[in-house]
């Protein structure tokens, strides 16, 4: 195990190495630039390959172009980049092409601000293919350590999904400093649960199978038996097609084989939900550390306070908000965007909130202060809009 | 140790700021302890604000957020006049850039460190080393001065020698 002390990009880099990334196609972009220039000096020290593309379109098309030819391949870019994934991200989705995408969030709209954190584009990771018609799956870590775990979980899902996963991180994870443990042994990288997946590829001649199922092998083309590849609908064979049946087939695989396998992608944490709190904290990222401090706090002056830190953002886990509660979502925004999913998950009776900020993490004793007001079933002050405040 | 140490360290681009943080979490994890370190900054490579929040911990670091500094560097005046008022515990400040007002420090300690290393060292650049070692000496109920002189070499390691020197010229201006 290789102990050090450093960044979230860092890590990112390392866990794509071990996880079988040999391709880096990208275009540098602060708070995910050492992502790039860590790649450009250690994929070609594994055989890999390190692609500064025109602009992260061709980044991402790149990247979608390696792994058809059978290499692991990622990209990592913020929010000005992010946007310009659209196209490719639809091929991938849609192609079915496995491929690990980091956004490294920062304050927008646009350039906004760069060294500063933000959370925008929960929605927009989403959403970002246009169309409809697919379900994604989108991982948010909160430490630089997570960022590592996750970044190998995003490879192995994108394997047997055949899908694009998104790390959706923030800058103070991506820039932030840390220990970190870099397992350097298959011993070691099995005692940390990391599972790699490798790469095979689809023998044909079913390449887009009209079913659920997962663990089907990518198409890798040249090999096998030859697989089509292309934006339009495909028929089960690969062949394009504009038949409205085969579309149906074609968009159900897309959603359910993701949705029905949701077991395999939900991950949280959540404290102290088993003391029935009346108010609850809900976050992802960076700001959930603050939220852990602000709910041991609240807890420790016995106040009915507990928290939820989701780590797989999409599909989204409205199986988690089923318990009648307050919940206050605390998001680096300041329009709110978890607080409208949580809005729409949270069983009747239940009422949703929202602390935005933006540019900076809350302090702890702000969302204590937040969590009483909520308990003494006041409206939040103007800082933490609420919903209702729109 | 109490159970959490907070370090703010402030000033603009090229000062070395997120390099001194690095120094002291690389020094603080490698003493088992947590420590994490969030770093903020405009989009200069030099000459815009730049700050560091670095917090040691007795286990893993929850909140990475500096609320009340037990420890502020203020490297130059703008820095300085946005963060003082999170400072709880020891204000160091180049008095060359800085002039105290009223903030809450239960404690402030000049640091010449622009004129020292200017002056004394001939280099400019050692700053921020020299900051090193004045924050080391206010934190040394924390981190072990040996750990931080070792994180220094390995985080920076052209110039050991006067490095070394600035080190120990800021650890004495802290006394």
């Amino acid at each position: 195990m290789r102990r050090v002390f450093d960044t979230g990009n860092a890590a990112i880099t390392e866990a794509a190495i071990v996880a079988g990334c040999r391709v880096f196609a990208g275009y540098p972009i602060t708070p995910a630039t050492e992502i790039a220039e860590n790649m450009a000096r250690r994929l070609p020290e594994v055989g890999g390959y390190y692609v500064q593309a025109e602009d992260e379109c061709a980044a991402l098309h790149l990247c979608n172009g390696a792994s058809l030819g059978g290499l692991k391949a990622m990209t990592a870019t913020s929010g000005p980049g992010f946007i310009l994934f659209a196209d490719p991200f639809g091929w991938a989705v849609s192609a079915e092409i496995p491929v690990v995408i980091v956004d490294a969030q920062r304050v927008g709209p646009v350039s906004g601000i760069t060294g500063a954190p933000g959370q925008g584009e929960l929605y927009l990771s989403r959403y970002l293919a246009h169309g409809g018609n697919y379900e994604t799956i989108v991982l948010a870590p909160s430490s630089v350590q997570e960022a590592f775990r996750l970044t190998v979980r995003a490879f192995a899902l994108a394997e047997r999904f055949r899908t694009p996963v998104t790390l959706l991180a923030d800058q103070m994870v991506t820039d932030g400093w840390e220990a970190l443990a870099i397992p350097e042994t298959s011993d070691e990288r099995a005692a940390m649960g990391l599972e790699v997946v490798p790469r095979r590829a689809h023998p044909g001649p079913d390449f887009y199978p009209a079913s659920d199922a997962i663990d089907v092998p990518p198409v890798v083309l040249g090999r096998g038996a030859g697989g089509a590849c292309s934006d339009w609908t495909p028929t089960e064979r690969g062949h394009d097609t504009e038949e409205v049946e085969a579309q149906h087939k074609h968009a159900h695989r897309l959603i359910h084989k993701i949705r029905r396998h949701r077991h395999l992608i939900d991950e949280h944490e959540a404290w102290g939900l088993e003391d029935d709190p009346e108010v609850i904290l809900v976050s992802y990222g960076t700001p959930s550390r603050v939220v852990k401090s602000a709910v041991a706090r609240a807890r420790a002056e016995g106040l009915r306070v507990g928290g939820l830190r989701l780590v797989s953002l999409w599909p989204f886990p409205d199986h988690l908000f089923a318990r009648r509660a307050r919940y206050l979502s605390v998001e680096l925004n300041w329009d709110g965007q978890l607080v409208r999913e949580i809005q729409r998950a949270m069983s009747p009776g239940s009422s949703a909130h929202f602390f935005g900020r933006c540019g900076e993490l809350p302090r702890v004793a702000e969302l204590c202060e937040a969590s009483r007001a909520l308990l003494r079933g006041e409206r939040l002050a103007r800082r933490g809009w609420e919903l209702e405040a729109y | 140790m109490s159970d959490r140490i907070e370090i703010l360290l402030s000033g603009h681009g090229g000062q070395g700021v997120v390099r001194l943080g690095q120094v002291l979490g690389l020094a603080g994890s490698r003493q088992g302890l947590g420590a994490t370190m969030l770093v903020s900054h405009g989009t200069e490579t030099r000459g815009g604000y730049v700050r560091s929040q670095v917090v040691l911990a007795s286990g893993e670091v929850d909140s990475p957020v500096v609320e009340r500094a037990d420890c502020f560097c203020a490297m130059t005046a703008s820095a300085y006049e946005r963060f003082h008022p999170l400072v709880r515990g020891t204000l160091l400040y180049d008095p060359a850039v800085v002039a105290p007002g009223a903030d809450r420090a239960a404690r402030r300690v000049a640091v010449p460190a622009s004129a020292t290393a200017a002056g004394e060292l001939g280099k400019p650049l050692l700053a921020n080393v020299i900051f090193l070692g004045a924050v080391s000496r206010i934190l040394a109920a924390t981190l072990d001065r040996t750990a931080v002189v070792a994180a220094l070499r390995d985080r920076i390691p052209r110039y050991p020698e006067e490095n070394a020197r600035a080190f120990e010229l800021g650890w004495e201006l802290a006394g």
